[in-house]
């Protein structure tokens, strides 16, 4: 059995070389990112693919997807129409529509942005030494075997650099569009690179979307904010349900910076959302909160590292998941606060709310504390509907089902309403929410 | 060794390297461990066949595994060759009076208020006849043999209650359970056997401190504890006072079974000594696998556990609970000081209906130590009504030292309610000065503090255990605070 498995991964790892010969050969990567791209595969053979034991991977079974063969995506057509479709009010003029990892100009308008903020390929940005060097960086440094199958596949991507002192306005709209396969599995490697400029704010929505199901959205995100710059971010997952959804956010914050995070899950067969921050100096505020509705056989894990490396700062996370049916939750997540960094607030409370005898929720909120002079606490609950509650309810006259739908809906509501933009949590009350609705009959 | 893969010329060349027949040579092996040794051991013993075959089948086991690699502690690698697996009981050097005994032991026992006879008996020097050990503990059996509890060494068992024994070893730890169980399982030397007949509340206490002591039990100790149905026992494991032993490694095993609506409290205050403060050498390995199985309906295992010593921790007292209404319950105060690392927790499996289990865990790290805490509530999807309450805290003295905390929550059907909190905190300048202006001591300021935060923990302690614990704590607080 044991060794079934192993040489199941072994020929899921030469697929995957082989899936790479063909991305040298036929794709061509580009000569300035070519190194990068062979440090990451570098990595790639070091972690290789996780098995069941893999401390990263508990929760999360990947057998099927590292077994599934690949192919690259090739460039598929899609409708103006689709795009307008998920291009939220008030984006109308701050959109970028990447279709399989890449930026379609005639899908995208950034007027509303101005000049504050310049929006470059990849291998334009990377030019910079101080990106180029960061990209090195992580890369070397990567812990995931899933990001780094994106930086070695890494061509297209963009980057965004929004200028010093700028603070923009308008909601910047990222619209990720998979097409999707009819046949065979298709993998896609989004990359956006975000540098925030000391005293510069940016609100930055992120969705993905998906034309047809049958692929494997492998996405990484990097965001550098710099002193006194802050970032509101929110991001929407809405794949089809046949699609694997992987996402890793780097985040670095230095001095008295803020990064102010909402994630929404629709859930799919596969969703692993990978988080990492690091406070690198005092005065950093990171927020981070996350909601999912999962139905029948869908599922979401969050898996997040928040380093404090310096004094003075604070973080929170807050995460709620709702399951019902076969749905499958998980949180894995680890503050670490290093020798030093005296007088870190950190708190996380992970959520969970069982509607079916069949889901599952678990979870992992670890803590690891090297300084003396700190206030962490994190907290994780499973459980149902409150029976006192629902009496309550029932006894103003609200009928048992309503009654439900109501203390439902209100648990996943303290997350969305945190979402700084109406249009998103309107969009969410009609599409998360709704899925409930319509199991409760 | 080199005769390893043919048993029989093995075995008849041990009796002549380890000389069977003479007295002399008998008393401790020659270091190294191998097929011969396990059945040496169990033929010392003069074992049934069924213990032989467990021992042997734990030996094959441990020979495939790996030492754990998960804990979050660092120590150099252990060579397991370079150990004695067995060393005929002797008894413990007779002192002549107090005076002989180490100056920093007396110290200790001034400061947790241990009256002067009892100190005697704790430092191992002869006493008068009341309060000989021996005398205290065969008066104690006297007792309990009148209730028809069995409470022996478990070698003695072996021989007396063989069927008991066949029964239930093996049967909440696994022999192959993990690296350090499946050791002590094949080499094994003695420790304790208790069984409380049906329908029976122990008369007292039951404690190793008399189950005849006078005999060291040797770094690999196995305990089995059976009570059957209504039936309550509380049990009460190691002593305030500080430990010495030649051992570094000690790998013990315990296991614990209840049936219907019998109730086990197993209290443990571990004070092994954890090496040079200031470089952490020499210290006590302390690699214990603890659990207990609720095998009955409504049955109850309550762990409460003072860890103030060793070099390394390594220890999760476990409930499984099968039995439908069962309630498992886990209470830790861990105190890491000097270069001490703990990792040390609980596991609760719950598995029969309307389970319940709480978990309360202190740790307290100062100097350069390092405590985790590192737990798995895990709820079975037919485990429904399953109800469980985590918290565990921590404190940190001082800026070079570390906590951790590694809970795990695996749960899976929507009638279960799980709750986890955790936090972390220190003794800081200000309380110390409140105290302070109101005329209180920095010393007892301490204590106080500390008591405070324990005492979720310490309630659950038999009183005078609970007592010596709290001046425990503060007399290893000593020198790290302020």
């Amino acid at each position: 059995m044991s060794s079934a498995l192993a040489e199941n991964k072994n020929s899921a790892e030469s697929a995957f070389f082989s899936l790479h010969k063909t991305f040298l050969e036929k794709v061509k990567p580009h000569a300035e990112l070519l190194p990068l791209n062979r440090s990451a595969l570098g990595r790639f053979e070091t972690l290789r693919f996780p098995d069941r034991k893999h401390e990263m991977f508990t929760f999360v079974n990947t057998k099927d997807l590292v077994t599934s063969s690949f192919s690259l995506q090739t460039e598929n057509p899609v409708q103006s129409e689709f795009v307008r479709q998920h291009v939220y009010a008030g984006c109308e003029q701050s959109h970028l529509t990447l279709v399989d990892g890449i930026l379609r100009p005639d899908l995208s308008d950034a007027t509303a942005l101005g000049t504050s903020v310049k929006i470059e390929s990849l291998v334009e940005a990377a030019k910079s030494e101080s990106v180029r060097n960061s990209l090195k960086i992580s890369i070397e440094q990567e812990n995931d075997v899933f990001a780094s199958i994106n930086s070695s596949f890494m061509k297209q991507g963009i980057g965004l650099r929004v200028f010093r002192n700028k603070q923009v306005g308008v909601p910047l709209q990222i619209l990720h569009v998979s097409t999707g396969s009819g046949n065979g599995s298709v993998m896609t490697v989004p990359r956006v690179f975000v540098h925030l400029e000391p005293l510069a704010e940016l609100k930055l929505i992120t969705k993905y979307v998906g034309v047809k199901g049958n692929y494997f959205i492998n996405a990484v995100q990097d965001f550098t904010v710099e002193d006194d710059a802050a970032l509101t971010y929110t991001q929407v997952q809405a794949d089809p349900d046949d699609a694997w959804h992987f996402s890793k956010n780097r985040i670095l914050l230095k001095r008295n910076s803020r990064f102010f995070g909402c994630q929404a899950s629709n859930g799919t067969r596969l969703v692993r959302h990978h988080s990492e921050a690091r406070l690198s100096a005092p005065g950093g505020e990171l927020e981070l909160n996350g909601v999912s509705v999962l139905v029948e056989d869908e599922q979401a894990h969050n898996f997040i590292r928040i380093h404090h490396e310096a004094d003075h700062c604070t973080s929170s996370q807050h995460f709620k998941n709702i399951i019902n049916d076969r749905g499958r939750a998980s949180f894995d997540g680890t503050v670490i606060v290093d020798k030093g960094a005296q007088l870190t607030n950190s708190g996380q409370l992970i959520d969970n709310l069982m509607l079916s005898d069949d889901g599952r929720a678990d979870c992992k909120p670890n803590l690891m504390i090297f300084a003396d002079d700190v206030k962490c606490a994190h907290g994780a609950t499973v459980g149902q509907l409150d029976v006192n509650q629902l009496f309550y309810l029932k006894t103003r006259g609200l009928s048992e089902l309503v009654a439900k739908k109501l203390l439902t809906r209100s648990f996943a509501e303290s997350i969305i309403q945190k979402i700084p933009f109406p249009q998103v949590v309107k969009e969410l009350n009609n599409t998360l929410l709704k899925k409930l609705e319509a199991d409760h009959g | 060794m080199e005769n390893k893969d043919d048993p029989i010329s093995g075995v008849l060349d041990n009796e002549y390297k380890y000389g069977f027949v003479t007295d002399i040579e008998s008393d401790t092996f020659a270091k190294g461990l191998n097929e011969n040794v396990v059945r040496a051991i169990s033929r010392k013993k003069n074992e049934p066949e069924f213990m032989l075959n467990f021992r042997l089948k734990a030996y094959k086991k441990w020979l495939t595994m790996k030492q754990p690699a998960w804990p979050n502690v660092q120590y150099p690698a252990i060579d397991f060759q370079n150990i004695s697996y067995f060393s005929a009981p002797k008894p413990k050097k007779k002192l002549e009076s107090l005076g002989e005994v180490d100056p920093e032991v007396l110290r200790t026992f001034e400061k947790l208020g241990i009256p002067l006879d009892e100190q005697k008996r704790l430092a191992n020097v002869a006493v008068d006849a009341v309060f000989d050990s021996v005398s205290v503990a065969t008066t104690h059996k006297k007792k309990l043999m009148e209730v028809g509890i069995i409470f022996c060494p478990i070698s003695e068992a072996v021989q007396d209650y063989p069927e008991l024994v066949e029964e239930y070893l093996g049967t909440v730890v696994p022999v192959g359970d993990n690296f350090y169980a499946a050791l002590n399982s094949a080499v094994f030397t003695d420790g304790s056997f208790v069984y409380i007949p049906p329908d029976t509340i122990s008369p007292m206490e039951l404690s190793t401190y008399f189950r005849i002591n006078t005999e060291e039990t040797g770094q690999f100790e196995r305990t089995l504890i059976i009570c059957a149905e209504n039936s309550y026992v509380s049990y009460l494991e190691g002593c305030t006072a500080p430990q010495f032993d030649t051992n570094q490694l000690h790998a013990a095993v315990v296991e614990l079974v209840t049936q219907d609506n019998a109730e086990i409290k197993y209290s443990t205050v571990q004070n092994w000594y954890a090496g040079d403060p200031e470089t952490g050498k020499g210290g006590i390995y302390n690699f214990v696998t603890k659990r207990g199985k609720c095998q009955g309906e409504k049955s109850k295992i309550s762990w409460t556990q003072v860890e103030t010593g060793s070099a390394i921790t390594w220890k999760y007292p476990s409930c499984i609970l099968q039995g439908d209404g069962s309630v498992g319950e886990f209470y830790s105060v861990a105190l890491t000081n000097g270069h001490m690392q703990a990792d040390t927790g609980t596991k609760m499996l719950h598995i029969g209906k309307d389970t319940r289990s709480s978990i309360i865990s202190k740790g307290i790290s100062a100097d350069h130590s390092s405590n985790s805490y590192r737990g798995l509530v895990r709820v079975g999807k037919g485990a429904s009504n399953a109800r469980n309450y985590t918290q565990c805290d921590s404190m940190l003295v001082g800026d070079k030292c570390s906590a951790h905390t590694f809970p795990y929550i695996e749960t899976g059907n929507n009638t279960l309610q799980v709750e986890h909190e955790a936090s972390t905190s220190k003794i800081s300048e200000e309380q110390l000065f409140y105290f302070e202006q109101r005329g209180i001591s920095r010393e007892n300021a301490i204590t106080a503090i500390i008591n405070g935060f324990c005492k979720d923990v310490f309630k659950q302690l038999p009183m005078e255990f609970a007592v010596e614990a709290q001046k425990l704590l503060t007399l290893k607080l000593e020198n790290s605070v302020g």
